[in-house]
């Protein structure tokens, strides 16, 4: 195969693109050509990095600016009409009165309210950082929203059941490769919970995609889980699996019994 | 950002901004800010400019509002006024174009970090290669990748066909993969 056209086609397998016979055409390349391989690792690597590449923050200086900005076209744009007091000195009275008194109802609300609305606001921002995370995982229209909703994922300390389920989920069935590891990378941090070991043990069986399947060997012999020994065994003697992935299970077979 | 707004489209908010209702243009800063200033950030790998070329790009929007043509995608208009700045900024400055790509200042101007992770080397690996690529190859890789338009949204900006874009998207991803990986040897 012409080398521009197989980047080409690497590109849309890692991206989930490729229709059926295309995915078979290039998972043979990939089986039996080392070169195509490892362009293919490389391209991996090289998307993964934009995809997880964090997005920039402008300052706030920006926006003040552009209110501001956007105040000048306003008045600009709006001829004077009514003006309900004529001498600058008594405007510029009439203002102060009303900054006063916003001033002052402003304070009595917030004493008033502070400490509940705090701490409900906490709660809800809570939620909604959540809320909004699962959401991004399950945006099937992008790669990349997935990936950083995973790894938001992976910055909170625990995992209730519907976040492991989530994730679970994208690390078994997402099309696309960087996110399908993002979630593996993700469930990793809460392998202490039985329920998170569990669907660790049950994807090793399923996977089928081999740089997820090397990682989930990998994360067994660290998490040294004996339990993983007979699925283990099972890859080795599966005749399709890639040869990477045999031997990989072959070694932590060794290290695991 | 009123609740009507949130449930208008961004043609019909750039309609009313056409019609004399100026500070609907509010709405369409706080929806579209973010992403054209990390387009022009990632474009011009510099923070500072990045920001003060966002602030014209909008400052355009209002001032020539009624260049916008009524049925035209709001986005890629603004997109091409993002495009506009950014191509006149370096008309502007041509004899600084030099050190418009000073690839070892860049890092630091894009990144803000003071311990050196495994990913911000990666980063700033991933910053200089960006850095090596054509300008059109560069803003391929930013729309399709960093902001994940559409190859179709692409392909309307740059008045080309969707197949073009295609292939040209993934030559600059290969070219990408070639000096990502020259550059992670060193």
């Amino acid at each position: 195969m012409n080398k521009e056209i197989l980047e080409g086609m690497l590109i849309d397998y890692i991206d989930g693109k490729l229709n059926a016979a295309d995915r078979a055409r290039i998972e043979g390349e990939l089986a039996q050509n080392a070169e195509a391989y490892s362009a293919y690792e490389q391209l991996r690597e090289v998307m993964n990095a934009m995809d997880k590449s964090e997005k920039f923050e402008p300052g706030s200086r920006l926006k003040a600016s552009f209110d501001h900005l956007l105040q000048e076209e306003i008045i600009k744009n709006k001829p004077a009409k009514t003006v309900f007091f004529r001498p600058l000195l008594l405007r510029m009275a009439a203002g102060i009165v009303l900054v006063m008194a916003g001033v002052a109802i402003g304070n009595w609300i917030n004493t008033n309210n502070k400490h509940e609305t705090e701490i409900a606001e906490l709660r809800k921002q809570i939620e909604e950082t959540k809320q909004g995370m699962l959401m991004m995982i399950d945006n099937q229209q992008s790669a990349s929203q997935r990936i950083q909703g995973v790894n938001v994922a992976m910055r909170i300390e625990k995992a209730d059941d519907e976040v492991v389920r989530a994730l679970a989920k994208t690390m078994n069935d997402d099309p696309n490769t960087n996110v399908r590891l993002a979630a593996l990378e993700a469930l990793s941090n809460f392998h202490l919970e039985p329920l998170v070991r569990k669907i660790l043990i049950q994807s090793l069986s399923q996977q089928k995609d081999p740089i997820v399947q090397i990682a989930l060997i990998q994360l067994m012999v660290r998490m040294k889980e004996k339990e993983a020994v007979k699925d283990l065994e099972n890859i080795i003697n599966d005749a399709e699996t890639m040869k990477a992935v045999r031997d990989e299970a072959y070694s932590g077979l060794l290290k695991l019994s | 950002m009123t609740k009507t707004s949130d449930l208008t489209t961004d043609e019909q908010i750039m309609e009313a901004v056409k019609n004399g209702e100026l500070q609907q243009a509010a709405v369409l800063f706080e929806r579209f800010h973010k992403r054209i200033f990390n387009f022009l950030a990632r474009m011009t790998m510099d923070r500072d400019l990045a920001e003060d070329l966002t602030q014209n790009v909008f400052l355009r929007m209002i001032k020539y509002r009624n260049s916008y043509r009524e049925g035209n995608r709001f986005q890629s208009w603004i997109y091409q006024v993002a495009r506009n700045v950014f191509s006149d900024h370096y008309q502007a400055n041509k004899n600084k174009k030099s050190d418009f790509i000073a690839v070892e200042k860049m890092s630091d101007h894009m990144i803000d970090h003071e311990e050196g992770t495994q990913q911000d080397e990666r980063e700033k690996i991933l910053h200089r290669s960006l850095a090596l690529l054509s300008e059109e190859q560069r803003e391929l890789l930013i729309l399709t990748r960093f902001q994940q338009m559409k190859y179709e949204e692409v392909a309307e900006l740059m008045e080309t066909t969707v197949a073009n874009i295609k292939v040209k998207v993934h030559r600059a991803i290969a070219k990408l993969r070639e000096h990502y990986f020259e550059l992670e040897k060193i």
